[in-house]
């Protein structure tokens, strides 16, 4: 074997890390000139920080591609307002949340503007042959779901009480930190079923098979948004949120999946 | 002038990073008063964490230390081609973030895996199970022992090698009784590396694992579950955590596996240092 002198091994690993970065940053420029091109008609309210609920993660920056978004669980992000966090508007999925901060005076009053339905997702596979939330209660059935401080995870536990099911709590295998984790697990084969909003299920076509809950059993899944207190472009916020109510904001809402929601009367 | 300028930016620097590290540890023990503490650590939710947290990262350890070793001292005795390629898979995991090694444990692991649908056609699935807790925490533990060990065994005097084989030792007895008495020190700080990022692993268990209460539940885990639900019970496991670390690092400090470095080092600080 020749002899390699030390300076040339340190010259082609110079020249692979150099190619490396030009990969990279060939990659980001092409995928950073795709976004760009996929600004429709959608209005831009900028200099604002959106956290909302994962569920949303498809359709708010449809509604609006201006805002810096943050995603994950309704209960998370409310911790994170609690210790602090930059955001000027919240988004939650379900009441409970905002009324608690409005409570604490962290956010101002809070705004339904959407609804949203739980179904049951099954792998395309269906590896325990599940037809109905009754076969749940079949042994070994792998189910996941969110932990019950996440709203969907605490949904999921108002509709096996309604239907009587709580002994399938037994199957559970992992109770996770947001929906979309719950239904990564059931995509991609690794859970046998769980719980998420039907608007999740629509993300991933082809991976999933979906089982309607009955309507009796339907929890009221109602979705409120707020300006946080410490906002500091409060003004934007209200903009975002007025997009959000508004007739364009509320079509793109039905499209995703999303159910309208009673006009507000009072005492609500 | 100038000397004494330098001297003061070199020392203004080392207080501030010893104050950037201290301060979040301190922080965590001024929010909980020790009376709380103790009495979160009733708490069920704690107690399961701990529980599944020792017995997934001991055995991980345990398995750690029954393949590393073998794999160390081979990558560091011999020669051969394709061995840097092994070194490089070998710390692979370590820079590899957490999240993806989960993904790559399903990927490997899961019901639709590589290996996982073999697995699964003989009634095995690993998947939220402890066993997948023990094997992600192995898998991101391990290149830290794995380095330090080769470490520890390049730095082995082949003359004393050499000078045991010559005497009439076997490669065995070579091994326990020479080799690993002088390459303590190293495999001993790998070790307790391994074991701290092993505790404190998140992002592979909870993508590969899961998280439930008494299964897959670790004490990372739990915090992140508490975070939003009890922040009092999140400092208690924190400070819980830090304890654990820090009894770690001292008993493996105290032990006489260390080797006093002046053996090694000509540097006249070192003394009870890592060698």
């Amino acid at each position: 074997m020749e002899f390699v002198s030390q300076r040339r091994i340190a010259h082609r690993g110079a020249v692979v890390l150099a190619a490396l970065c030009a990969c990279l940053c060939s990659l980001l420029a092409a995928g950073g000139a795709a976004a760009r091109d996929d600004t429709h008609t959608s209005t831009r309210v900028t200099g604002i920080t959106v956290y909302a609920a994962s569920s949303l993660t498809d359709v708010f920056p449809k509604i609006d591609s201006g805002p810096k978004y943050s995603f994950g669980a309704s209960s998370t992000l409310a911790a994170q307002i609690t210790q602090g966090a930059p955001a000027d508007v919240f988004a939650s999925a379900n009441t409970t949340i905002p009324a608690q901060l409005f409570a604490k005076q962290l956010v101002q009053k809070p705004v339904v503007f959407t609804r949203n339905r739980l179904v049951l997702v099954v792998p395309t596979s269906n590896p325990a042959g599940i037809r109905s939330v009754y076969d749940l209660k079949k042994s070994g059935v792998k189910l996941v779901i969110a932990a019950p401080a996440v709203p969907v995870g605490s949904y999921t536990l108002q509709v096996l009480k309604q239907m009587g099911l709580t002994s399938v709590l037994s199957n559970v295998v992992s109770r996770e930190s947001d929906v979309r984790s719950v239904l990564s697990k059931v995509a991609l084969g690794e859970a046998d079923a769980g719980f998420v909003y039907s608007t999740d299920a629509r993300t991933v076509p082809g991976k999933v098979r979906v089982f309607k809950i009955p309507a009796w059993a339907q929890p009221k899944v109602t979705y409120a948004l707020a300006v946080v207190s410490a906002s500091g472009n409060k003004a934007a916020a209200q903009r975002f949120i007025k997009e959000v109510l508004s007739k364009a904001g509320q079509k793109k809402m039905i499209a995703a999946g999303f159910l309208p929601f009673p006009k507000a009367k009072s005492g609500r | 002038m100038r000397k004494a300028l330098l001297a003061f930016l070199y020392f203004l620097a080392a207080a501030a990073a010893l104050a950037f590290l201290a301060l979040p540890i301190l922080a965590i023990f001024v929010h909980v008063p020790p009376g709380r503490l103790i009495d979160q650590l009733s708490n069920p939710v704690v107690t399961d964490a701990l529980i599944v947290s020792f017995k997934t990262t001991l055995i991980a350890q345990a398995l750690i230390l029954l393949f590393g070793t073998p794999t160390a001292y081979l990558l560091a005795s011999r020669r051969f081609p394709g061995r840097s390629l092994c070194v490089t898979l070998v710390e692979l995991p370590l820079v590899l973030p957490p999240a993806v090694a989960g993904i790559g444990l399903l990927a490997a692991f899961g019901r639709a895996g590589l290996l996982g649908s073999s697995l699964s056609a003989a009634g095995i699935t690993i998947p939220f199970t402890q066993t997948a807790v023990t094997i992600a925490v192995a898998f991101v533990a391990s290149p830290l022992y794995i380095r330090q060990a080769i470490a520890a065994f390049e730095a082995i005097d082949p003359n004393l090698v050499a000078a045991s084989r010559t005497l009439g030792a076997g490669p065995a007895r070579t091994f326990f009784r020479v080799i690993l008495p002088l390459s303590r020190g190293g495999l001993a700080a790998g070790e307790a590396l391994a074991f701290a990022r092993g505790l404190g692993e998140f992002g592979a268990t909870i993508m590969f694992a899961g998280s439930l209460q008494k299964v897959t539940q670790t004490l990372p885990l739990a915090i992140y579950a508490e975070f939003e639900v009890n922040f009092d019970v999140t400092l208690a496991i924190s400070a819980l955590l830090v304890l654990i670390s820090a009894a770690v690092l001292i008993s493996l400090k105290l032990t006489s596996l260390w080797q006093p470095s002046e053996q090694i080092s000509p540097s006249r600080f070192a003394r009870l240092s890592w060698s």
